[in-house]
């Protein structure tokens, strides 16, 4: 099988623990729902992340060098 | 203006409604189907009632008292004889027949089944998902028990025939229940013995006089003796029975569903109870939704909603008198099911299966549902999009002398569309001047209002009068006149270049003038386009226009960074005459040259003749137009490279590419490091150099400019000879079959491939001989080389061969039996069989060829026609599907749920008009950026080393620190 998180072409997404997390609610003032959601069953997720967790998706730009961005595990 | 604040909708809800509340809020029971009577008056609890509303002005309502024109009218109510089905509600009413208990009225599920429901629909709803997925779920699960779990009572399942029909399928006795038991009760096979009756009996526990009477169909068994029978004999003895369900019934099962069992369905019980979907009282909309027309002869022609409603109420009549006389039950369910069709088409006429109610010409009725739907409908047509005042549409025409900021009115439709001036002390001369000139007169006035709000026409017998009456505080509606700021308008507008603001230059004829460089972003030409013109109505939307939407504010377009206004078509050709060979011009040409632009003044010369008269180049005129200090350097589009070096063009063709539209990069350049204003003098006066220039040069092209040499003509029949030979060649081997076929392809295809290959090259041979024998001062080979107009291509087909003509990509392989025209032999490969046009369109085609090249012609009309309504449509769905997308204060992109969908805008935050467009440049250089500020910011480099450095200045409390002082200050 191929590890599609190996891919150069797929950015990196790490689960955010329950701090970072309070951060970015705080910073967007939002709910942990109005995040943009991504599939339990989406390859690129690391193993660990459960549905309800918050992925940070660390991309790079050729603008900004690093773009980040927040995604709500569902089912 | 009654100074109301406006207001925000805290929320809004949506549900059933209660028919107490229909009677409640009726303003008459309607129970005559008639209108007015024969004198005219409106008959009481009518349909015309007056208590429903005033559509006649002068008449008083007589609910509310006000007149027609304020009073909204008022509904009124029909007392249905009997429940019929709200056809919109037809699906839910199935799902809630399917998934509740025909007993116990129950959802059929369990007390952990509805728990996992509750949750999953908390859930949804958190996620702001589709909540039918759930519920539906839910009615799938409820659907599958064949037992309530609450009171054990057998479900049937429900078959819904649309649209309004239900009906409860059971499982009954066959009709035929003796002769299939006698069939079961004969032997398998040929030796074995026939069960007999005392078998049966003794097996079945049933007396076997009773099965003697069964079998001789006297007696029907009973539910328990049936399976019995079944079991004994293995056998079906029943049929299906379809059991319908009236809308009485299904009203008294809705009534008994508990309210707890509609929360796990989604339902709000307090808003909806599931028995308001089946009407048992049916709203009257109020007159004024369904007003009658007066026609030419006196006649009142009403409206579909109107006639419907006659219809509703002629059959509830009957149906209650029908029931009173007592009636048979048959003529009754007719008459039932008469006024659920009424009912129905009343509410939606255009539902399959049923067939729409019409007019007395065999016009279908537009009922309820029509009025809302569709794109001439409330929603699309009325308040998506509503017609509006002060507008004006004509065809257009270009003139070169205006600015690309301006737009030339018609004097008549300045005179028609106004602008209203308040009048104080300061402009008192000048509004009394405007009136005076009345409405025909220029720039003149049509409407006044006085401070008491009366709104006086300003015609020609009282302008002079009406001008010594307007005083400070009035109001002047002026004509338009030159510098109003107006918005300009071409369909269809597929980007936001489509609507921008133009400045008023009054001027006289029929048609509005404009630029011709703005003729891109409105995708703009003059072949009878037509385009609107909306006057500004207030002083915040002037103001705005002002600023947002002038076209040279949006000359960079958003969708690629660059500029989308630029020099076009005889501009281009113009500026490279004027620099590719960098020609010399005496003082009269060069100042005439610049005669229209603001250069009033020539630089010095760039040389002396051999008689000692100044002349000056071509790069160094057009450098006149260029800012000081601009740096440039970028390859050009006829292949060389450009530099400016401060505002001088050194070296290089200016064509597209430079000042171009679609990302010239001097427009581009001097649009980001300078601004919009430096941008659109510059365009402006490239563009009336560019005039100028090609008057001078002298522009023009014709069929001679075309034509090459005999020898090289011999050339390319040689070329194509060689081709054709070729090809031949290809055919042969074929049919030897000796070809071998590339990778992945047949023979067949590998063979077309080849011959396309070998004739697409003889084309361009064609075309290269052809181009070698064209001078560089040819019209067409300027055009094509600067970027004007035109290609190559459309050289080499002009002057060398049209080439190959295809259809599907394909060479063409239709027609006839194994051949394209009937000129020819069945499976002949060659080329000119198969639409090869080996002439120019200088030579003319041959009648043949030119089958064939209408043939491909065709293809691209077709594939054009197409892809605008697919591409509309595509276009059309993507706006409704981001139109809600809005970038919020903190940067970050959201929905009307405040749903994030980007964290920062285009997940950079920049705006693509303006950073960078170079790719191998930051998109943003902050470096830069600061420097420039900081330079800006301080007087000289001390002061910001001062405000840079990190040292602080010493309090200066002794004279000990003036060696300091002294060192700073550079003295």
């Amino acid at each position: 099988m191929v590890d599609v998180s190996q891919h150069e072409l797929v950015p990196d997404h790490t689960v955010l623990d329950s701090d970072e997390l309070e951060d970015v609610l705080a910073e967007y003032d939002i709910k942990k729902t109005d995040l943009p959601k991504i599939k339990r069953t989406d390859p690129a997720l690391p193993d660990e992340a459960e549905v309800g967790d918050v992925i940070k998706v660390e991309r790079d730009s050729r603008t900004t060098d690093r773009a980040v961005v927040y995604r709500l595990v569902i089912e | 203006m009654s100074g109301h604040a406006p207001k925000s909708i805290g929320s809004l809800s949506f549900g059933l409604m209660d028919p107490e509340e229909y009677r409640d809020m009726s303003a008459t029971k309607v129970i005559t189907a008639d209108t007015y009577d024969d004198d005219g008056f409106p008959i009481d609890m009518g349909l015309m009632d007056p208590r429903l509303g005033v559509i006649d002005p002068g008449l008083e309502c007589k609910t509310c008292g006000k007149h027609s024109g304020s009073c909204n009218g008022h509904f009124g109510h029909i007392e249905l004889a009997a429940p019929v089905i709200h056809v919109g509600f037809s699906k839910l009413i199935r799902r809630l027949l399917r998934g509740t208990c025909r007993e116990c009225s129950r959802l059929t599920l369990d007390e952990n089944e509805r728990q996992e429901f509750r949750d999953r629909l908390d859930r949804t709803r958190e996620l702001g998902d589709d909540l039918n997925d759930v519920t539906k779920a839910a009615i799938r699960q409820a659907r599958k028990k064949d037992y309530c779990p609450h009171c054990g009572a057998v479900q049937y399942d429900i078959n819904h025939e649309k649209p309004t029909t239900y009906y409860e399928v059971k499982q009954v006795l066959s009709s035929e229940y003796p002769q299939r038991i006698a069939a079961a009760m004969e032997p398998d096979e040929e030796d074995d013995e026939p069960v007999s009756p005392h078998d049966l009996a003794d097996e079945t526990g049933i007396d076997a006089g009773r099965i003697q009477e069964i079998l001789s169909g006297e007696f029907r068994p009973r539910e328990e003796d049936r399976q019995a029978i079944e079991k004994a004999l293995d056998v079906d003895l029943t049929e299906e029975d379809m059991d319908k369900l009236m809308p009485s019934d299904i009203r008294d099962w809705f009534e008994d569903i508990p309210d707890e069992d509609l929360e796990v369905l989604g339902i709000d019980p307090e808003k909806s109870r599931p028995e308001w979907m089946i009407l048992t009282v049916l709203p009257v909309p109020p007159v004024t939704a369904r007003p009658s027309i007066t026609l030419d002869n006196g006649q009142r022609s009403e409206d579909d909603l109107t006639h419907k409603l006659v219809d509703i109420i002629r059959i509830n009549q009957r149906f209650m008198e029908n029931r009173e006389a007592g009636a048979p039950q048959l003529i009754i369910e007719d008459l039932w099911e008469l006024l659920q069709y009424h009912v129905t088409t009343f509410m939606d006429n255009e539902i399959s299966g049923t067939p729409p109610a019409r007019h007395r010409s065999g016009r279908p009725l537009k009922t309820l549902s029509q009025r809302l739907k569709g794109k001439e409908g409330r929603f699309r047509g009325s308040l998506s999009g509503k017609r509006v005042n002060f507008s004006a549409r004509t065809v257009i025409s270009p003139d070169p002398t205006l600015s690309l900021n301006e737009v030339g009115v018609p004097d008549r439709v300045a005179k028609e569309m106004t602008q209203t001036m308040n009048v104080t002390e300061r402009n008192l001369e000048e509004a009394r001047r405007y009136v005076r000139n009345g409405p025909e007169g220029h720039p003149g006035a049509n409407y006044v209002r006085r401070p008491d709000n009366r709104r006086l026409k300003v015609t020609e017998k009282n302008c002079e009068e009406l001008a010594e009456k307007v005083k400070p505080g009035w109001e002047v509606s002026r004509h338009l006149v030159d510098g109003d700021i107006v918005i300009f308008n071409r369909q269809p507008s597929l980007h936001r270049m489509s609507i921008m603001a133009h400045e008023v230059v009054v001027m006289p004829y029929k048609t509005f003038r404009l630029n011709t460089v703005v003729c891109p972003p409105y995708n703009a030409d003059f072949d009878g386009d037509e385009m609107n013109m909306h006057a500004l109505q207030n002083e915040e939307a002037r103001a705005e226009a002002r600023v947002l939407m002038r076209v040279q504010e949006q000359m960079l377009s958003p969708r690629f960074g660059e500029n989308i206004i630029g020099a076009i078509q005889d501009h281009i050709s113009a500026t490279y005459l004027l620099t590719h060979t960098n020609p010399t011009f005496n003082e009269t040409q060069a100042l005439d040259l610049l005669r229209a632009t603001s250069v009033d003044e020539l630089p010095e010369p760039d040389g002396h003749e051999d008689d000692g008269t100044e002349y000056w180049t071509g790069r160094s005129i057009f450098s006149e137009l260029l800012p000081d200090g601009l740096d440039l350097e970028f390859t050009s589009s006829a292949d060389d490279t450009v530099v400016i070096e401060d505002g001088q063009h050194v070296e290089g063709t200016i064509d597209e590419d430079a000042v171009g539209a679609f990302g010239g990069e001097i427009v581009d350049t001097i649009a980001k490091q300078y601004d919009r204003t430096r941008a659109r003098i510059f365009i402006n006066e490239v563009g009336t150099l560019a005039i100028r220039t090609i008057m001078h040069f002298g522009f023009s092209i014709g069929i001679d400019d075309e034509s090459i040499p005999p020898e090289a003509q011999e050339q390319v029949d040689e070329a194509i000879e060689n081709a054709y030979a070729r090809v031949e060649e290809l055919i042969e081997t074929y049919e030897r079959g000796e070809l071998e076929s590339l990778p992945g392809r047949t023979v067949d295809e590998t063979l077309e491939m080849k011959i396309m290959q070998t004739l697409g090259k003889a084309r361009d041979s064609a075309g290269d001989i052809a181009e070698d024998h064209f001078d560089d001062d040819n019209p067409a080979v300027i055009m094509a080389d600067s970027g004007a107009r035109g290609s190559m291509l459309n050289l080499t087909q002009m002057a060398g061969a049209v080439g190959q003509q295809a259809v599907r990509g394909e060479r063409i392989n239709r027609g006839y039996e194994n051949r394209t025209l009937s000129h020819y032999r069945q499976n002949d490969l060659s080329a000119d069989a198969h639409g090869f046009v080996e002439h120019s369109y200088r030579e003319g085609l041959e009648p043949k060829e030119f089958f064939f090249h209408a043939m491909g012609g065709r293809e691209g009309l077709v594939d054009t026609a197409v892809r605008t309504s697919k591409s509309g449509y595509l276009q059309r769905r993507l706006i409704n599907a981001l139109s809600e997308l809005e970038t919020q204060y903190d940067g970050t992109v959201r929905d009307t749920s405040d749903t994030i969908v980007q964290f920062e805008f285009g997940e950079d935050g920049t705006s693509p008009v303006e950073v960078s467009s170079s790719m191998d440049e930051d998109a943003v250089d902050v470096e830069d950026i600061t420097e420039r500020i900081l330079d800006e910011e301080f007087a000289d480099e001390t002061e910001k080393q001062q405000f840079l450095g990190t040292e602080k200045r010493p309090t200066n409390l002794s004279e000990h620190a003036d060696d300091w002082w002294l060192a700073e200050g550079d003295d």
